[in-house]
């Protein structure tokens, strides 16, 4: 009876997660999901892409997340410790969000200022919390791997939204995105 | 009996430190919240409110009585004056009337589509935008902490875009006489319900 209860209780007790979805996943294929279930790391990449598709901007935009985001896992690895890289991942996505609702012609350049700040805050934000320093390398390598793909799929798909609907389609997801963004940012800042 | 004792002694100890262990476990959580709950939670989020379901369909209902560009324009601009007013609700600054906002939203946009009323844009883009900081102010006060705020305010913005659609949906009917009879009669009904709310708050 006192087993049945405490069993009872240790199953009723909340899970304690490193990160929400890949549950149970280290290493490199935890590394690789990492971006894709941290809800800030998607929208930013998601909101990026949209952008970059939408502009037909060339490849030095994601080829500079890439560097930018290899730069940030890099400085993880050495142990620096980030402050706000999270919100910055929001700012980011409420401004590509918003740019992609607007929808007017922009230079290359500012794609190029946003794919690095983009990259490099997912980087700071990806901390491998493991206690091997093994497992840690390999969930670093994975968040590379995981996010540069994420990024070049989004910029992929919203390059293909060439039909009127669709390019409609593609500026209300990003004002959704810019509006759950700011929204999130303003509770951060409130408490 | 000493031995019986220290026997019971120990099994109460180590229940004692089951029940301990399982009171202390929590979401040691990098990123906090349930990704999957807190979306799920934010697209609930607006179907469960009468009152905002129908002002959300009523926008859309509008949108394609007016046709191009409001049809385009109203479902990329709301969510972000919505975002704005849903800022001001999360910063705690005080709205007069915001219940009576929402309720009167229902009734306007309601009869708008009643009367098949076309202002010029700016009009309608303004009194849409007056109404999506009263619906913004209220979602974002009720904005939880918990879960994944990021997962819950994209939910509850999805969902209020695909309420718009399917009054854009149901707007397209306006194409054949007898389905422009029953978009005017669904503003009808809107603008009753929001009177209800209205009413109710009386």
């Amino acid at each position: 009876m006192r087993l049945l209860l405490a069993m009872a209780l240790v199953l009723l007790a909340s899970p304690a997660y490193a990160h929400p979805p890949p549950i149970g996943i280290g290493g490199f294929w935890g590394g690789l999901l990492h971006p894709y279930f941290v809800t800030a790391h998607a929208a930013a990449i998601v909101a990026l892409g949209l952008l970059v598709g939408q502009q037909g901007w060339g490849r030095v935009t994601p080829i500079a997340f890439i560097g930018a985001l290899m730069a940030g896992l890099g400085l993880i690895a050495l142990a620096v410790v980030p402050r706000y890289a999270n919100e910055a991942l929001l700012v980011l996505a409420a401004i590509c969000g918003l740019l992609a609702a607007l929808a007017k012609p922009l230079p290359e350049p500012v794609g190029i200022a946003l794919g690095v700040l983009t990259g490099i805050a997912v980087g700071l934000d990806s901390p491998p919390e493991v206690l091997s320093v093994r497992e840690a390398n390999l969930m670093l390598i994975g968040t590379g791997l995981g996010a540069s793909l994420f990024l070049v799929l989004a910029i992929e798909g919203a390059s293909k939204l060439t039909q009127p609907w669709q390019r409609i389609g593609a500026r209300v997801v990003g004002s959704w995105i810019a509006a759950a963004a700011i929204l999130v940012l303003a509770l951060s800042f409130s408490r | 009996m000493m031995a019986a004792m220290t026997g019971t002694g120990t099994a109460t100890l180590r229940i004692l430190m089951v029940v301990l262990a399982a009171a202390c476990a929590s979401a040691a959580a990098a990123h906090t919240g349930s990704v999957a709950g807190g979306f799920v939670g934010g697209l609930a989020h607006p179907v469960f409110g009468l009152d905002h379901v129908v002002a959300m369909v009523a926008v859309g209902l509008w949108g394609a009585f007016l046709g191009a560009p409001a049809i385009i324009v109203l479902p990329i601009v709301f969510p972000l004056v919505m975002a704005a007013g849903g800022v001001l609700g999360i910063l705690g600054v005080p709205l007069p009337g915001v219940e009576i906002g929402i309720a009167a939203s229902a009734i306007v946009l309601g009869l708008m589509v009643v009367f098949a009323v076309r202002p010029p844009l700016w009009t309608a883009a303004v009194l849409v935008g007056a109404f999506a900081i009263f619906h913004g102010h209220a979602h974002g006060a009720e904005l939880p902490p918990g879960a994944d705020a990021l997962a819950y305010s994209a939910g509850f913005v999805i969902a209020t875009g695909l309420l718009h659609l399917a009054g854009i949906a149901l707007g397209l009917l306006t194409r054949w006489p007898a389905g422009s009879v029953a978009v005017r009669a669904a503003g009808g009904l809107i603008a009753g319900v929001g009177a209800f709310f209205l009413v109710r708050l009386a």
